[in-house]
């Protein structure tokens, strides 16, 4: 029996963003989700400059991150710097962030993998 | 109404920033930041053991003294920092694999320079602040040999 080729899937990066629904603010105002203004344009058009998103913080405390998941970050070499960018790829060692607009991006193709310990939390919605 | 309130609870309740970062119109790097922040450090080097200490039983001079003495070393802190930080932004951030091939002691000449800025924070000495300064001159030379940019050193003070 023939096998079936094997073809890659390149990673897809995400293209929407819900609203935030009532269980949001409310998991908001039980400190379960942590609300970010975002600052630049590397994640234009999803999400343009003053964009809101709420994050879970505890998303990744069971599981890794996987390819296509919106997260925040702390820069691996500028301490205090968060980052929102989305997740290409995931490795032992950390994941790959990129920006949804590659030519105004600094990220994973600059700094290279993120560790695990530098990552905030999942992106769950846009606020409000 | 909902929204007006949701509006007001934003303004009210601004959400810390989150960066879709980008390091200016992306490749804008400069080895100056690192100068004038080195440049900085020297200075308040030279400023704290220049200073006199007063005469004593003079509270009010004691003060002053203490005041000046304290600013100067938390300058001294920050700006050794800063430096330390413009640094490794343009070492991890802008140097390429390429570049080390070009000059091959780039790695440790960055390892050298973060631990002089450290030492200028740790120490007051002058000394370790001269040789920082001329780190980063070395980097400035190397720097703008990548970009085939002729660009003369040059200080502020």
């Amino acid at each position: 029996m023939l096998e079936e080729p094997f073809v890659p899937i390149a990673p897809l990066p995400p293209s929407q963003l819900r609203h935030s629904r009532l269980v949001d603010g409310v998991l908001w105002l039980l400190r379960r989700r942590r609300r970010f203004r975002v600052v630049g344009v590397s994640m234009w058009p999803l999400l343009e400059p003053g964009a809101e998103v709420l994050i879970n913080p505890f998303a990744y405390g069971q599981q890794r991150p996987r390819s296509g998941d919106l997260i925040v970050a702390y820069h691996p070499g500028r301490s205090g710097l968060r980052l929102i960018k989305w997740v290409v790829y995931v490795e032992s060692e950390g994941c790959f962030l990129q920006g949804l607009n590659d030519g105004a991006s600094t990220d994973s193709r600059e700094f290279g993998l993120v560790p695990w310990d530098r990552i905030v939390g999942k992106v769950i919605c846009r606020f409000p | 109404m909902l929204n007006q309130a949701i509006a007001k609870l934003q303004a009210w309740f601004p959400a810390d920033e989150v960066h879709a970062h980008c390091d200016g119109p992306c490749g804008v790097y400069d080895s100056a930041s690192a100068r004038v922040a080195a440049e900085a450090v020297l200075s308040m080097t030279k400023k704290l053991i220049d200073l006199e200490p007063p005469a004593a039983g003079d509270k009010a001079a004691s003060i002053a003294y203490q005041n000046t003495f304290s600013r100067y070393i938390a300058i001294k802190e920050e700006q050794a920092q800063l430096t330390k930080d413009e640094l490794l932004i343009l070492w991890t951030d802008y140097f390429k694999p390429v570049h080390l091939e070009q000059f091959p002691d780039l790695h440790d000449t960055f390892w050298k320079a973060a631990k002089l800025c450290s030492a200028c924070k740790v120490e007051v000495s002058v000394q370790h602040a001269t040789e920082l300064i001329a780190a980063v001159q070395k980097i400035h030379g190397i720097f703008w040999a990548t970009k085939n940019r002729d660009v003369a050193w040059y200080t502020a003070s």
